[in-house]
């Protein structure tokens, strides 16, 4: 029987640059939200973000795309990821069976907004100047195919904040069909004042802290960073010795076909996406024993997340771990279930659950068990993971340990 | 036992005309999609011509409702899907639920909406902005407003990857049905003119006329220097066969492969750059099951790009040698341009309705090959011949080489 497996992770996130950095961060339950700094928000009503700290790219690029875009993010995560994989300085692979997929939301819009700012007249004067900064989003993969080496078929997922789990799922297809040896997947984002405008003026942004599963949940906090995840063929993971980190052994694809901003509030596409994942998995809900919700912190989707949990797992949900990593590190969009996918390899390492911080007041309509606060050691072999974008695009994926 | 996968609707709203049947009467009468801009003020720039999408009336396919807050490449991809849609006979209340998905490839998707948003920002008051404004913030957005119009529950998807994007949401949605996924898929393509997008191609001197001297879109053509870009969207209805057989509905044609090759950020040799090309075609083939002499005709990429057509003619003759003349090659982006993340799926509606009607479309713009280039190009007019099996070839600036083989239904 055909399995994909993870060999290797990365990331870059609000609360740490790298795996060790980050994985801290999470069990201290570490807050990365902080005063805007990339862009000027007293024209808001809100100012605060989950900003990536202190990054620097040690190394010198001698590609100079790199040095201002979301490349830089992604291209760290995919280095981290590749030297755990031990596929870094591999010689022996046919480069043509590697593929790429990373999801994003903005893609190269944090460049494009820097030059505008700088200089308004631009817009109708020398115009030209600031889009020959812009990249098309498949120069992503372009950047990462020539640093890593890689030859097999390469795509961009713009699937808003399921983007990264739409890249698993691309990648996970063409594994099981033996058309790839080993998928580069993940997604990442910056935070474009665009993107901030755009919730902002939905009224879907925190004032001071992300608070999913709270009565007084005031809304999400916008993030910035990169997950990357080496998903290989298992019998391929197997001959070449890789240490491998977890199976990826489903996903399950929904749209609401509902409306634009607002989840269904049955949750029919969310329910739909979680039962379909777990068939494709073979696992019984029952088994299932964490849950990485994508519990923004709006009003709306934690609680019609909740509902849509019980619906499929019925009375079972009470007992389900099930926290929201976006309390930390805020909603990272295209690189969210890419992040959040990465965490759940993490928690089947470590077996311990990061919590779901600034948890103050319990909300009767979001009465599962959400990790609150505190980190918390338990014995865990099978873990889904949630996004559910706007537009009512959904995507579940389901990590276990390889047995 | 991967399931079948048939094509029972089609879609285009495309510069020779808005529906698939103007669309192809255009390519068969051998006219011109590409005209002086209107939609951008060029008065500063050399390339001037492009294949602009003119007159078209979304209401008759969208209703009224709304349509102001909608952008053009979501009205674009809409009414593409509603006529696709319409042509299949299947049912739009929402009744498939699950059972029909949407892929669609899109280069930069709704980037030149979003920056709009972003002027909007930086000129007034960023707290007043409307929120209606803000529904096309997400490079995604118009396939979100097609989820929702048309009710579609299943996997929705939208796939970049350059000038290949079409191609590989098609190979995408198929797989999806071959998986099980669906038993219906709307999938193809969008893209928007926008100034955004002219200065990306304008500053990277891919665009015709660029120097100075003749602005053409002359494929595999002396005179070529560059492409004339284009706009439009182009709508397939895949269906599983089994469902499309019980319903009885009218099967325009197969998907029988895909090979897809990458030689992406690399400075690669023009040498490397031709084999990935025709292994594509070898991997779509042998995927098909289909040898290149049973192959009928051929969908070239080629778009007037000085460097690419000749990549792309090469790989052509190291794949058949001394039988070249053998294969007919039409080349369809002499008359709508380079419509770059839609561009693959415009090639397939144009194949596929060659299949249907035993009529190949040729090349305009042409008036002398390379001295090397031995293909045989589809030119002066149409060419009649019976065809079963067709190979869509389809390349991108990065790397991406993307090839399918579409088949008459037997």
């Amino acid at each position: 029987m055909a399995k994909v497996v993870i060999t290797g992770l990365g990331l870059v996130t609000p609360v740490g640059t790298g795996l060790k950095k980050s994985w801290e961060s999470f069990i201290q339950g570490r807050d990365g939200a902080n005063e805007m700094k990339s862009f000027d928000t007293s024209l808001y009503k809100v100012h605060r973000s989950c900003e990536v700290k202190d990054f620097q790219l040690d190394v010198e690029l001698e590609n100079q795309i790199i040095e201002n875009t979301i490349h830089k993010y992604v291209y760290y995560a995919a280095r981290e990821a590749m030297r755990e994989s031990g596929l870094m300085d591999d010689r022996n692979s046919d480069r043509e069976r590697f593929g790429i997929a990373i999801g994003t939301l903005a893609a190269e819009l944090t460049p494009f907004e820097r030059l505008l700012r700088k200089d308004t007249s631009l817009k109708n004067n020398g115009f030209d100047k600031i889009v020959a900064a812009v990249y098309p989003p498949n120069s992503i993969t372009s950047i990462l195919a020539k640093y890593f080496n890689f030859e097999g078929p390469a795509m961009i997922s713009l699937n808003a904040c399921s983007s990264g789990n739409h890249a698993i799922a691309w990648a996970y297809d063409r594994l099981m069909d033996n058309k790839l040896d080993v998928a580069m997947v993940g997604g990442g984002d910056m935070i474009p004042q665009t993107e901030f405008t755009h919730f902002h003026n939905l009224k879907a942004l925190a004032p001071d802290k992300c608070q999913p599963f709270d009565k007084n949940r005031k809304g999400l906090m916008i993030g910035e960073g990169a997950g990357i995840l080496i998903m290989e063929r298992y019998e391929y993971a197997k001959k070449r010795g890789a240490t491998i980190i977890a199976e990826m052994a489903g996903y399950g694809l929904s749209c609401d076909g509902f409306h634009m901003t607002a989840p269904h509030p049955e949750g029919d596409g969310a329910v739909k996406c979680m039962s379909d994942a777990l068939k494709m998995a073979k696992i019984n809900p029952l088994d299932i024993g964490y849950i990485n919700a994508h519990g923004t912190g709006t009003p709306h989707n934690d609680k019609t997340e909740t509902a849509a949990i019980k619906r499929v797992f019925g009375g079972r949900a009470y007992k389900i771990p099930c926290s929201s990593t976006k309390s930390m590190i805020g909603h990272l969009m295209g690189a969210a279930s890419a992040v959040e996918s990465v965490i759940c390899c993490l928690v089947l390492r470590h077996g311990i659950i990061p919590p779901t911080i600034n948890y103050e007041t319990p909300d009767p309509e979001c009465d599962l068990d959400i990790v609150p606060n505190v980190a918390r050691e338990v014995k865990v072999s099978r873990i889904v993971n949630n996004s559910f974008a706007f537009g009512g695009n959904n995507a579940t994926t389901i990590f276990s340990k390889l047995e | 036992m991967k399931k079948r996968v048939v094509i029972t609707g089609m879609g285009a709203v495309s510069p020779l005309g808005n529906t698939k049947e103007e669309f192809w009467n255009g390519l068969v009468g051998g006219k011109s999609g590409i005209a002086p801009m209107v939609s951008l003020d060029l008065s500063s720039y050399k390339s001037k011509l492009g294949g602009e999408i003119r007159d078209l009336q979304p209401e008759i396919h969208l209703g009224k409702k709304g349509l102001r807050y909608l952008n053009k490449g979501t009205l674009f991809l809409g009414s593409a899907t509603k006529m696709a849609l319409d042509d299949s006979k299947l049912p739009q209340d929402g009744s498939l639920e699950d059972r029909i998905g949407i892929v669609i490839g899109s280069s930069l998707g709704n980037f030149s909406e979003t920056t709009d948003y972003f002027y909007e920002i930086i000129r007034g008051n960023p707290s007043e902005l409307s929120p209606m404004l803000s529904y096309d913030v997400a490079l995604n957005s118009s396939i979100n407003y097609v989820s929702v119009i048309f009710k579609v529950k299943g996997p929705v998807r939208t796939v970049s990857a350059g000038f290949t994007s079409s191609l590989n949401a098609i190979e995408d949605a198929s797989r999806m049905i071959q998986n099980g996924m669906a038993k219906v898929m709307i999938a193809g393509g969008v893209e928007q003119i926008s100034i955004d997008l002219y200065l990306i191609f304008y500053l990277r001197k891919y665009l015709s006329g660029i120097k100075g001297g003749l602005e053409i879109s002359a494929p595999f053509d002396i005179q070529r220097n560059g492409f004339i870009m284009a706009e439009g969207s182009y709508i397939i209805i895949l269906e599983e066969l089994q469902h499309a057989l019980e319903r009885g509905a009218v099967i325009y044609g197969e998907i029988k492969g895909f090979g897809n090759t990458y030689i992406g950020g690399k400075n690669y040799s023009t040498l490397e750059r031709v084999s990935s090309v025709e292994k594509a075609m070898q991997e779509a083939l042998r995927n098909a099951a289909i040898k290149k002499e049973d192959l009928d005709c051929m969908s070239a990429n080629a778009s007037g790009c000085k460097i690419q057509d000749p990549i792309e003619a090469n790989a052509i003759q190291f794949l058949y040698g001394e039988d070249v003349k053998h294969i007919p090659i039409s080349a369809i982006k002499s008359n709508v341009g380079e419509s770059y993340g839609t561009a693959g799926a415009a090639q397939l509606v144009s194949t596929v309705m060659s299949i249907n009607t035993g009529i190949i479309p040729h090349i305009i713009n042409h008036a002398e090959k390379e001295p090397e280039n031995n293909l045989n190009l589809v030119l002066g007019k149409p060419l009649q011949k019976k065809i079963n099996h067709a190979i869509i070839n389809n390349m991108d600036y990065e790397g991406n080489n993307m090839c399918m083989v579409v088949s008459r239904f037997a």
